[in-house]
């Protein structure tokens, strides 16, 4: 049995056993009209739909905005359903409910080739795997904004219940008004007759609530009136003038300040603290030591009656640090052993093979030439803008948080747990995220919260980590190296390509911490740190793509886009290296090896054919390309680049993308912008060094990112057109800039950077 | 302690406040004006950028006792959805931010760019808009500072912009 094979079977019989087999309709996840609490004059329809008194649609919301967008996109798909304007739309914080839950996240988290798992022709492997992750995640209903899937999870069901909603009130109408149902309209909220009856929404959601929808349909592509428009943000305006609640926002009545000060050393904590000078401060209220909570470190708390009197008391205190348990880290070592391991799995056909086809061995004996190639990224740490923070009340019993967080349902349970309750005595109110990117699928801070709200004899306590505990306690994206090697036929073209990567598994120890009651005693195989090299367009006759999964002892965890932030970055950049062997145009070459991925032709096309690739550059400009699918969407981009001082300087971007059926093009053109930038930053100069447990990099002055004078003046967006479902936007966008730039500046400077970052 | 803030005098209690404690731990934690924001702590992110006497400066090394007899800006008097700063609009018309979190500084930091150089060519803007954006709307926030000057200075004589 294939290895693949063995692990669906196995995951098939558990939720075989769990859940029992069955149909998984969208209808399945509506909800009820009780889902959501009701406020006076509001009426539910389902989980996801209340109508206001005033015919106003108030929206469930069960994704987090962290400037990716979604609150908008999703209050989109209701407006369009239920042909109401946007600006009639209201969110409000969806509850615990798993409807809630996120699906396509978990199903997109499975190690499938996507030629294997084309919609529609997906194998039989494939289906079976879907559908039983599909089926778990539903049972299991955790939320989770994260894997650029919060479009993909909503299309079918939110569209769904605001379209069952919309035929629930015209059902209404038309009993009310003995008129027939075919006859009625909708504009802007208010059904209307043509003989003259018209009323709002609001008129008729309690009859509506009794009426049954009949037979639902979704609205077709072609009468779409909103949906595909760049529809102006609804964020917008209160993140320009300054009244947008982010978590370090939230004011309340006789709250506390506490500042965090962790133990240097990773997975440390304190041994003995004096607390006498930090105490004698004014403004200094009392010292919590903490342990570790969802994976933090241990650290000492002050709180004060200010964020900053809690800082001067973190300062003022004497703290015996004590090491971790287990041995000292150090990422020169770790990324030694991962090279190591790289070489000796591709050496002995070892790692586990995600992917394979034809015999490499074969092709290698064969080939008129071997190209190999040892390529290597370091750790990085995501840097919110926003601080990591929590604030939390603990009071009569119960908890309540407020947190900028991408887990609700984790913060509840950790907060549960700190406080020594049960879930239902927590509320987790979800702020506005200054910045996720992955950082805030971790929920540690909001254990520490809780656990610092327990001493506070009922206040609030609002607890913050000052920067240099944020970039020195992160949970990093994990370093990664991957031996490459191609066999050349005699016209220099790939005939076989083995890649063997080596690197920390980020999932299971990411369950440990976030999802403990589902992390197993084994890891299950986790393809996060080897998406990107084991599903390859590419048609080269024989592929090997290993992966050998490490546990470095390392805080890991998910960064925008995960492995394929420098996996792509190891692929695009051999193949790269791959047309200069074969003296060919580095477009030219990918569209020779893409004949059978038509849609990836079409995105590097379009990507050339907007940069004028070919076309003549200004003296000491140079272009590169990398083309990339992740999440289910595929972005090439072409970078302009020049070297002033020896330093690359972006000057243009030009990014293509294929993201399926787009919902708001200016949100896909501010997400693909604001990637390009992300990943820039870390392809230049990000980089977490490790010694003796300690991160050596502490605030932006030793972690640069790139800033107005760096940043690429012009970053085009051009969308492929297209009627398939919605593929990811939030993090597609990032892993092909670091190959661009490094295949750009390999024209400019005949040398190849095969190590991250590019300025080291 | 008094202090001068959006054109009004606000007084802080000495209990609460301290000549050396950062000015933007004052608006934020005891004033409850927390549209000015915490990035890094030691002015390197500019999420903390208020106006002082015009300047642009930022708030998190800014002790008490250095603005304590002068004119503090906050992103709360830059304007409003009925009366926006161009800046405002502009950066609503290019749709700039995104998580929101660095834009009050942002704006703070074009604010007063602008107050002083009606016209900022590229070079102006990279060396007075020293603000980190993760998020990276660094593209959008140069092309709506450009609009922003644009209708800021509508009235500059066709002849004098020539020569």
């Amino acid at each position: 049995m294939k290895r693949r094979t063995m692990i669906l079977s196995g995951l098939g019989a558990v939720a075989a056993l769990v859940v029992g087999w069955g149909v998984l309709p969208p209808r399945g996840r509506l909800g009820g009209p009780g889902t959501q609490p009701l406020v006076a004059g509001e009426v539910g329809l389902n989980g996801w739909i209340k109508i206001g008194a005033d015919g106003g649609v108030i929206l469930a919301m069960n994704r987090s905005e962290m400037g990716q967008g979604v609150h908008t996109a999703l209050a989109m798909l209701v407006a369009e359903e239920l042909d109401i304007s946007l600006a009639k739309v209201r969110l409000e914080q969806a509850g615990a409910d798993k409807i809630y839950g996120n699906v396509a996240m978990f199903v997109g988290s499975l190690p499938f080739h996507p030629s294997d798992a084309e919609p529609g022709r997906e194998t039989r492997t494939v289906r079976t795997g879907q559908w039983i992750v599909a089926k778990l995640a539903r049972e299991l209903g955790i939320s989770a904004t994260g894997g650029s899937s919060t479009i993909a999870d909503a299309w079918d069901v939110l569209r769904l219940a605001a379209a069952t909603a919309r035929a629930q009130l015209l059902g209404a109408a038309s009993l009310e008004w003995k008129l027939p149902l075919a006859e009625l309209s909708v504009k802007n909220g208010v059904i209307s007759h043509a003989s003259g009856p018209q009323g709002h929404y609001g008129l008729f959601a309690k009859a509506a609530a009794a009426t049954p929808p009949g037979d639902v349909s979704l609205k077709a592509a072609k009468d779409w009136t909103l949906v595909g428009t760049p529809a102006p943000r609804i964020d917008l305006q209160a993140k320009i003038d300054g009244t947008a609640p982010f978590g370090l926002d939230v004011r309340l009545p006789n709250q506390l300040y506490a500042v965090a000060r962790h133990c240097p050393m990773l997975g440390g904590g304190a041994g003995a603290v004096n607390a006498e000078a930090a105490m004698k401060l004014p403004g200094v209220e009392r010292v919590v030591r903490l342990g570790s909570f969802a994976g933090s470190t241990g650290a000492v708390v002050v709180v004060g009656r200010s964020t900053w009197h809690a800082q001067q008391g973190a300062q003022a205190l004497q703290i015996e640090w004590r090491a971790p348990p287990a041995g000292v880290l150090a990422s020169a070592t770790i990324v030694d052993a991962l090279d190591r391991s790289a070489r000796e799995a591709a050496a002995a056909q070892g790692g586990l093979a995600f992917h394979s086809v034809g015999d490499v061995a074969a092709a290698s004996k064969g080939a008129a030439r071997r190209v190999e190639q040892l390529y290597r990224a370091p750790y990085l740490a995501h840097a919110t803008m926003e601080p990591i923070n929590c604030t939390a009340r603990v009071a009569d019993g119960r908890v309540e948080v407020w947190v900028p967080t991408q887990m609700p349902g984790s913060a509840r349970a950790v907060a549960a747990r700190a406080a020594g309750v049960s879930e239902d005595a927590v509320t987790v109110h979800v702020t506005y995220l200054g910045g996720g990117f992955g950082r805030r699928l971790d929920v540690d801070v909001v254990g520490q919260a809780v656990r610092v709200a327990v001493e506070t004899g009922g206040r609030p306590v609002q607890l913050v980590w000052p920067r240099e505990e944020d970039i020195g306690h992160d949970f990093y994206r994990p370093a990664g190296v991957a031996l490459l090697q191609a066999s050349l036929d005699a016209q220099g073209m790939p005939i076989g390509l083995a890649i063997t990567s080596a690197g920390d598994a980020v999932t299971p120890r990411w369950m440990e911490r976030a999802l403990p009651a589902l992390a197993g005693p084994i890891d299950m195989p986790d393809k996060t740190a080897a998406e990107g090299l084991i599903d390859l367009p590419y048609g080269i006759a024989n592929q090997r793509m290993a992966h050998v999964a490490t546990h470095s002892g390392v805080p890991v965890g998910f960064w925008r886009s995960v492995g394929h932030s420098h996996n792509a970055f190891f692929a695009e950049a051999f193949i790269d290296e791959l047309a200069f062997e074969a003296k060919q145009d580095p477009v030219a070459f990918r569209l020779a090896l893409l004949k059978d991925a038509p849609r990836h032709v079409a995105v590097l096309q379009l990507a050339a054919d907007k940069a004028g690739w070919g076309g003549p550059l200004p003296a000491g400009v140079a272009r590169g390309v990398a083309l990339h699918e992740s999440f289910n969407s595929i972005v090439a981009q072409v970078v302009e680049l020049s070297l002033q001082g020896g330093r690359p300087r972006v000057l243009r971007v030009v990014c293509a993308a294929d993201v399926g059926t787009v919902v708001n093009p200016g949100i896909v053109a501010q997400q693909m912008e604001g990637a390009v930038i992300f990943g820039l930053s870390a392809a230049l100069y990000g980089r977490i060094d490790i010694e003796g447990s300690v991160v050596r990099q502490s605030n932006f002055p030793d972690y640069p990112v790139v800033k107005m004078a760096e940043s690429p003046a012009i970053i085009e967006t051009h969308l492929v057109p297209s009627t398939r479902a919605p593929g990811g936007v939030g993090e597609p966008g990032t892993p092909p800039i670091a190959p661009a730039v490094a295949n750009a500046m390999f024209v400019l400077t005949g040398q190849r950077v095969r190590s991250l970052p590019l300025l080291a | 302690m008094e202090l001068s803030i959006n054109g009004q005098t606000r007084t802080l209690a000495d209990a609460a406040v301290d000549p050396a404690m950062p000015l933007l731990w004052a608006l934020r934690d005891v004033l409850n004006l927390t549209g000015t924001k915490f990035g890094c702590g030691v002015a390197a992110c500019g999420a903390c950028t208020v106006h002082v006497d015009g300047q642009a400066l930022r708030s998190c090394v800014t002790p008490l006792a250095a603005v304590a007899s002068r004119r503090i800006v906050t992103i709360e008097a830059l304007g409003t959805a009925a009366q926006p700063h161009p800046l405002q609009t502009a950066w609503l018309e290019h749709q700039v931010p995104q998580c929101g979190y660095c834009q009050s500084g942002m704006l703070m930091a074009a604010a007063a760019l602008l107050a002083k150089n009606p016209d900022p060519s590229d070079a102006d803007i990279d060396a007075a808009i020293t603000n980190i954006c993760r998020c990276g709307t660094y593209p959008r926030i140069r092309a709506a500072i450009k609009s922003a000057a644009a209708t800021l200075r509508p009235a500059l004589p066709k002849a004098k912009a020539k020569a």
